[in-house]
């Protein structure tokens, strides 16, 4: 690829450069991100189509995972019950996020805040290390066996709070949402911030001179500015939360209990393609499970790229 | 009566002192500019004229109210910004109706004001677009609108045509001066254009290193400069600087020998001076004149000749390696290289001391 | 509505409040963790949130971790598959974004579509046929197959950042260089990687980061024979000794300190990267 090179639009100059130099230049990336990305995902595709016979032979089936997938109870129900979750998932997350992001970043962005840099250096820690080691600390901090929450919340005066929160069929999805909220606040609130930043001083001033008090100048100039930027997190937080599985696996399990009750789309994924317990894996089904998520995170890129950023162009400033 | 009136108004910022102990007074009416070179604090003093940034020290008034400690939104100002500081979400209208959003008007009331607004600057038109589809002399326009819609009893302005291109420039400044007659309002004016200083104020004060260097009208200022900095400040090109010293002094006028070993005898000179005192004579390039037409004059060797049409710009130094610049008429035939003696009339020349402090204006009154 | 211009004290004392509690919440249970990793369990227990003392004080965890599991390997296995993507990606993310840049071919814009599409769809959802390409490639359990799929993960995004950077390189830069009769391999070698070193490090954080930290991969291509990550080996060491509570807390601390160290190191990168891509 690249290498039919189009002479009538290049300049003198350029023309006396062979082809072969951008062959050279592109071909190690483009093979090994073709090799083991792009085919893979499209193979991946292909193989949804295929199931397998006891012999592990494939054969062409044409719809017929994705058929199961929606009708067949012992699949439809996993299914229908880790997409509601994950949607869950996602949605705890746009919320807290954006939020304390927001807060978090308007703060950090005042004139002259002493140790600005400390702040969000720090802050931003927890974004930087293994969702897995994440998952084991919080894990052990909420365990009753150890009882540092129990002794925290006791401390506080509100003991009666305490519960098991992991392990509860009603609260694990949730604490498990904020858990990985508290991991990535970071982001969006660095992605504000920077946004923040850039907002020019001038707007700020003009507003206030127009007689806008802080609130107001929040409200009517910097949120609208930011908004293209909060749009942005929403879609990277909504492809990573589609495909998220580490955080749940190491607290969880491939199992995702209580009773399926921390189930996911990634988990979900992995139990069908490798298998648990006595439930043999399952590729040809894991293929389709997995082209169900690409075609999620497709239509919600679709809808960021078609829907929202358009309407949220970025404004020149 | 929307006066403004500054008394001794100090800032830093830090360590750094910006503004030392500033006495203004801008009267009802007046066109007044701020100008000097980059980092006299006059930007500062104007935000602080603003409320955008807190007063140091002193008294800042407008109107005979004190208002050191309002909001900007309370001291009846608008302020247009050098990056116009347009919303950039929001349509022209919008842009000009934000201010008044907060004065509480009446729906009715602010679409009437937005509306003449955009009249009086031909923005009708445009009132739907955003920012982002105006030209660069639009929305310097859709800035002034803002101001004007607001009915401030000030208008500040801080460099507001530094965006243009040359030839906008030029309408524009006609087209704020016009609306300063229009309004007869009271406009203070940042800029740190001389030609703009000249051309717009009815008052400039020149600023230095944070402090007044002089305040006057522009003509006072370019005839009556009170030291070396606004007598080469004010006037394009600048004026030319000659070192010297006092030979004699007398009732009937000085002998001064100059740097380059010439003497020369001036007349009527109301200062006194004493033989040896070393000072500095000033002259404008446009008070000189090829030849030996006048008392002070002054040999030397051409270095450029720059041709605009109306006239010829002279560049050239003397023995002692002084530049000299004069202007000469456009059809002067003076070529670089060659040896020119220039004079001037004793009435044309600006003394000043060793200071830099002018002792007599003996140069054409104002 | 009268408003002091001056900005209240009170607020900004407010504000630091705010941040310090948000602060303490971020870096707590970290804390908390390196904390306990060098006490005694009866102080994990009893004391849970005391700083280590004379009294309190052991290295049972680590001496535990280190007998137990092959902490030194999973390490050495994390730091090669790292090192050798993150140049791989670099390498061929560099080459990749300045042809991309500097040559007008037919068929760039859409091979710069084509890398974009790595940004955005995950390449875990490729898996099935990941895990079936390294089986008949008998890559399966070795360190070159989590190279290889890293190094694919990671080209989409380190292309896009150089390409960026390398747009802001001057032109004439190129140019003079050309009129100098310098080859193109030439220039790209000795003008544009030289001035590409300060996006290099910011490439280089954002590609190590998830490298370092993932699971996914290591568990389905590379979990055993000892070609563990080691965040693959923490969690099934956890998983082994979850009532060990020295144990566990020490090896979570060995997982966090490389990370640590080199957040410690890179932060200015990493704000200046995360700052900059918003910009855009």
């Amino acid at each position: 690829m690249g290498g039919d090179v189009s002479l009538a639009e290049q300049t003198a100059s350029e023309r006396r450069r062979p082809w072969s130099h951008i062959l050279v230049f592109l071909a190690p990336a483009a093979l090994i991100y073709t090799v083991f990305s792009i085919y893979p995902l499209l193979d991946t595709i292909r193989y949804a189509l295929y199931t397998q016979d006891e012999h592990g032979v494939a054969h062409f089936a044409g719809l017929a995972n994705f058929v199961d997938l929606f009708s067949l109870p012992v699949w439809a129900d996993q299914f229908r019950n880790a997409l509601v979750n994950n949607l869950i998932f996602f949605v705890i997350h746009v919320i807290v996020q954006n939020i304390i992001g927001i807060a978090l970043a308007a703060m950090l962005s005042l004139p002259k805040l002493f140790g600005r840099n400390l702040y969000r250096t720090l802050i931003f820690l927890p974004t930087m290390l293994s969702v897995v080691i994440i998952g084991f600390v919080w894990q052990l901090i909420l365990s009753p066996l150890w009882g540092v929450s129990e002794g925290f919340l006791k401390a506080i005066g509100l003991p009666q709070l305490f519960a098991p929160w992991l392990g509860q069929e009603s609260t694990a999805l949730v604490t498990i949402s904020l858990i990985s909220v508290w991991q990535f606040v970071g982001i969006p609130m660095m992605l504000i911030y920077a946004a923040l930043l850039n907002i020019p001083e001038d707007l700020v001033d003009a507003a206030t001179v127009d007689g806008a008090n802080h609130l107001h100048v929040f409200f009517y100039v910097k949120l609208p500015l930011i908004l293209p930027t909060i749009g942005l997190v929403a879609i990277l937080t909504f492809v990573g939360n589609f495909n998220a599985f580490d955080l749940i696996y190491a607290v969880k399990g491939t199992l995702a209990g209580p009773n399926f009750a921390s189930d996911i789309l990634g988990t979900f994924f992995y139990r069908t393609f490798f298998g648990y317990q006595l439930q043999l894996g399952n590729p040809t089904m894991g293929a389709a499970v997995a082209t169900m998520m690409f075609l999620i995170i497709l239509i919600g890129v679709m809808i960021y790229l078609f829907g929202v950023q358009r309407r949220m162009q970025r404004y020149a400033l | 009566m929307p006066d403004v009136t500054l008394r001794g108004i100090s800032k830093s910022f830090g360590t750094t002192q910006i503004l030392h102990d500033i006495n203004l007074e801008v009267k009802d009416g007046e066109f007044c500019v701020f100008v000097g070179p980059s980092g006299c604090g006059k930007t500062t003093l104007l935000r602080i004229i603003a409320g955008l940034e807190t007063v140091g020290a002193g008294e800042l008034s407008i109107g005979g109210r004190r208002v050191n400690e309002l909001a900007p939104a309370e001291r009846r100002i608008a302020m247009v910004f050098q990056s116009y500081a347009l919303y950039p979400h929001m349509t022209v209208y919008r842009n000009i109706a934000f201010g008044l959003k907060f004065s509480g008007g009446r729906k009715a009331e602010v679409d009437a004001k937005v509306r003449r607004t955009a009249e009086i600057l031909h923005l009708t038109p445009l009132l739907n677009r955003k920012p982002r589809d105006l030209s660069g002399g639009q929305r310097q326009r859709v800035a002034i609108g803002r101001a004007i819609v607001r009915e401030p009893s000030v208008f500040l302005f801080d460099e507001p045509l530094s965006n243009l291109d040359a030839a906008l420039r030029v309408n524009t400044r006609i087209e704020i001066a016009k609306l300063h007659r229009q309004l007869a309002a009271t406009m203070i004016y940042v800029t740190h254009d001389q030609v703009e200083a000249m051309t717009l104020a009815s008052k400039i004060v020149v600023l230095n290193h944070g402090r007044i260097e002089q305040a006057g009208a522009p003509l006072e200022l370019y005839h009556r400069p009170r030291n070396l900095f606004v007598a080469g400040f004010i006037g394009s090109p600048k004026m030319n600087l000659i070192k010297g010293r006092v030979v004699a002094s007398d009732a009937e006028g000085a002998r001064i020998a100059l740097a380059d070993g010439r003497e020369t005898r001036l007349r009527k000179v109301e200062a006194a001076l004493a033989p040896g005192q070393e000072v500095t004579l000033g002259i404008r390039p446009e008070h000189m004149s090829a030849g030996q037409g006048g008392p002070v004059a002054l040999e030397g060797s051409v270095d450029a000749v720059e041709r605009l049409g109306e006239a010829s710009y002279v560049y050239m130094h003397l023995a002692d390696g002084t530049n000299i610049t004069l202007r000469s008429p456009g059809d002067s035939k003076v070529e670089p290289g060659s040896a020119l003696t220039v004079s001037a009339a004793s009435g044309a020349v600006h003394l000043f001391d060793a200071d830099g402090l002018a002792l007599a204006h003996i140069a054409i009154p104002a | 509505m009268t408003r002091p211009i001056a900005r209240p004290r009170l607020g900004r004392i407010a504000v630091h409040g705010a941040l310090l509690f948000y602060t303490l919440v971020a870096i707590g249970p970290i804390l908390l963790i390196l904390v306990n990793a060098f006490k005694s369990r009866r102080a994990i227990f009893n004391e849970p949130l005391a700083l280590p003392t004379a009294k309190t004080f052991s290295l049972i965890g680590f001496d535990k971790v280190l007998a137990k599991s092959d902490f030194g390997l999973y390490f050495l296995n994390s730091l090669t598959v790292t090192i050798g993507s993150v140049a791989l990606v670099l390498a061929a993310g560099a080459m990749a974004a300045w042809a991309l840049t500097e040559y007008r071919f037919r068929g760039n814009a859409f091979l710069g579509l084509y890398m974009a599409i790595g940004v955005m769809v995950p390449i875990r959802l490729g898996s099935v046929s990941i895990l079936q390409l390294m089986v008949d490639l008998n890559l399966v359990n070795t360190l070159t197959a989590l190279i290889l799929v890293y190094t694919a993960q990671g080209l989409p995004l380190a292309i896009i950042l150089l390409a960026e950077f390398i747009q802001q390189i001057p032109r004439d830069l190129r140019d003079a260089a050309r009129c100098d009769g310098i080859g193109e391999y030439h220039i790209f070698w000795s003008v544009i990687l030289p001035l590409l070193r300060p996006a290099v490090a910011t490439v280089a954080v954002f590609t190590i980061v998830p490298i370092w930290n993932d699971l996914w991969f290591p568990l389905i291509l590379a979990p055993g024979n000892g070609k563990q990550t080691i965040t693959l080996g923490v969690q099934q060491f956890i998983g082994q000794y979850v009532i060990d509570w020295n144990a566990v807390i020490a090896s979570l601390s060995l997982a966090i300190a490389p990370i640590l160290v080199l957040y410690i190191l890179f932060s200015r990168q990493l704000v200046r990267g995360l700052t900059a891509g918003a910009v855009k």
